[in-house]
């Protein structure tokens, strides 16, 4: 089997003739913890259900655990666990049945864990699926897709609608996954602080494109933020490459860096600043520099 | 395959009740008819009378209930859900067509055995009648296999047509390629060519709901 549990090649998805996805490519490969962000409809959701086939693409091709999406064989969806975002159930079932029909369908089914995880989420078997709150319907959800001890977890911002008690129940329950050896998890949330949490690896999608790809580490290191101040104006002629923000201000200039390095502080150092400090970034105030029209890329 | 067969069955189990109800009605007014007026004159007339309002149930019921299956999933997603579980599309519509033969056959099966019945008793063996019995019996195995290809025929419909949000297309498309199809077993009658017809419109049928279910976004 390939490395890459997942990967997407020259992916683009039109809806309606307008362009969702362009021309996106994307590895990951397995254990990894990959964390998916965007803004809202940037294409997240898409990319996602095309992986798991729900979705055809417009061109490209996708593959999870080495199989074509479009063609995944039963044996593959039961090693892939999958949270929806607005989980997607059967709404008219019982949760008892949901359980039962889900059981049924799943030879690597474990009874044990799934017990586990109905008595920590407190979940009403006897209730319909559509009385339940969201919160309820998202533990559910999240206790199917972990019951079958999956390969992989695809998680499309499963904390949606949870509290903060059962957000970090959930994340435990993540790290849980994580530490059992080769499991790879796609992650994609609107909680940028759950990403930072457990992910290794961030993509960020702006306008159809993958604009960052890279180690989460390697992300902040790249990326950096500095306030500059001059003894006089701010000069005019500081052209510095890969800015992907700039605002000055009398002596005062903060601009944000891609691609930090020595030869970009020496060309900074060439108009005498009398202090270049460096402002801490953290994973949401890089996303939304990242999330800017004309966004720069930063793939590893 | 079984689980979700069994699965499709609950969900439409009305539709099952339906047909033993049918068929239920139709072995004891025949078993009547057989036995009270075999030797009238007015019998092939009452035959016919009832015959007419079941072949009409059977072209809404089934139809209906390939629309149902269908429209139900698409509007509430349950293949979207099922097909993230150890399962393929093309399992899930399997699942579905069995379960749509399966509603025919609960139809059809116990007035066919007892029309059997019914031929036997009348015919007996050793008989001067049992000669009809072989003639009535093929007789009555072209009609089994003719109504229950239209039965099939009038249930792909709804499954082609049933895969849509908008609750018009499938009601009229539906009732309207049923309409004329169901006529032909009677322009045409019972036997091999009517068969073939009817081959021929539900392998067109399957293969267009299979290309769409398979290959559309759920």
């Amino acid at each position: 089997m390939d490395e890459n549990v997942i990967r997407v090649e020259n992916l683009v998805k039109y809806f309606d003739g307008r362009c969702v996805l362009d021309g996106i490519n994307l590895k990951v490969p397995q254990g990894c913890i990959y964390g998916l962000l965007g803004r809202n409809a940037a294409g997240k959701t898409t990319i996602i259900r095309i992986l798991l086939g729900l979705e055809p693409p417009t061109r490209g091709q996708t593959f999870l655990l080495g199989a074509e999406s479009m063609n995944l064989s039963a044996t593959v969806h039961g090693q892939i666990g999958y949270v929806a975002e607005g989980h997607n159930l059967i709404q008219n079932y019982k949760v008892g049945r949901l359980v039962k029909l889900c059981k049924a369908l799943s030879p690597q089914w474990n009874d044990e864990f799934f017990n586990h995880l109905t008595e920590t989420f407190r979940l009403p078997m006897g209730r319909k699926v559509r009385e339940l709150s969201i919160g309820m319907r998202a533990k559910l959800n999240l206790s199917l897709a972990m019951a079958i001890e999956p390969e992989l977890l695809i998680l499309d911002d499963p904390t949606l609608g949870l509290d903060t008690v059962a957000r970090r129940q959930f994340l435990e329950l993540a790290i849980d996954v994580i530490q059992k050896q080769g499991r790879t998890i796609l992650f994609s949330s609107h909680i940028l602080g759950d990403v930072e949490r457990i992910a290794d690896r961030i993509g960020i999608i702006a306008a159809g494109k993958l604009v960052v790809d890279c180690g989460l580490e390697e992300l902040k290191e790249r990326v950096k933020k500095l306030r500059l101040i001059f003894p006089e104006s701010v000069p005019a002629n500081l052209y510095l490459t890969e800015i992907i923000n700039q605002q000055s201000e009398g002596r005062e200039m903060v601009i944000t860096v891609v691609n930090w390095n020595q030869q970009k502080q020496a060309l900074i150092d060439v108009f005498k600043p009398s202090s270049c400090t460096e402002i801490p970034m953290s994973l949401e105030d890089i996303f939304i520099e990242c999330t800017k029209p004309e966004p720069m890329p930063i793939t590893s | 395959m079984f689980t979700l067969i069994k699965r499709e069955i609950e969900d439409h189990i009305a539709y099952f009740i339906g047909a033993v109800i049918l068929s239920g009605i139709l072995i004891a007014l025949s078993t009547l008819l057989a036995f009270h007026n075999y030797d009238s004159p007015n019998a092939p007339v009452l035959s016919i009378g009832l015959w007419i309002p079941a072949i009409i149930v059977l072209m809404i019921g089934l139809p209906g209930m390939g629309v149902s299956q269908m429209y139900t999933d698409r509007n509430r997603r349950i293949s979207a859900f099922l097909s993230t579980l150890p399962v393929t599309r093309s399992r899930i519509l399997a699942a579905r067509i069995i379960t749509g033969i399966l509603a025919i056959l609960t139809f059809l099966v116990p007035l066919t055995i007892t029309a059997m019945i019914l031929l036997r008793i009348f015919a007996p063996a050793g008989s001067i009648y049992s000669i009809y019995f072989s003639i009535y019996s093929s007789f009555i195995f072209d009609i089994f296999w003719a109504v229950f290809l239209m039965s099939f025929a009038c249930y792909c419909l709804g499954l082609q047509t049933g895969w849509t949000s908008s609750r018009i297309t499938p009601t009229l498309g539906g009732m309207a390629l049923t309409f004329v199809l169901v006529p032909l077993i009677f322009v045409k009658g019972f036997g091999l060519h009517i068969v073939v017809i009817l081959l021929l419109f539900i392998i067109a049928s399957l293969t267009r709901t299979w290309h769409r279910f398979t290959s559309t976004s759920l």
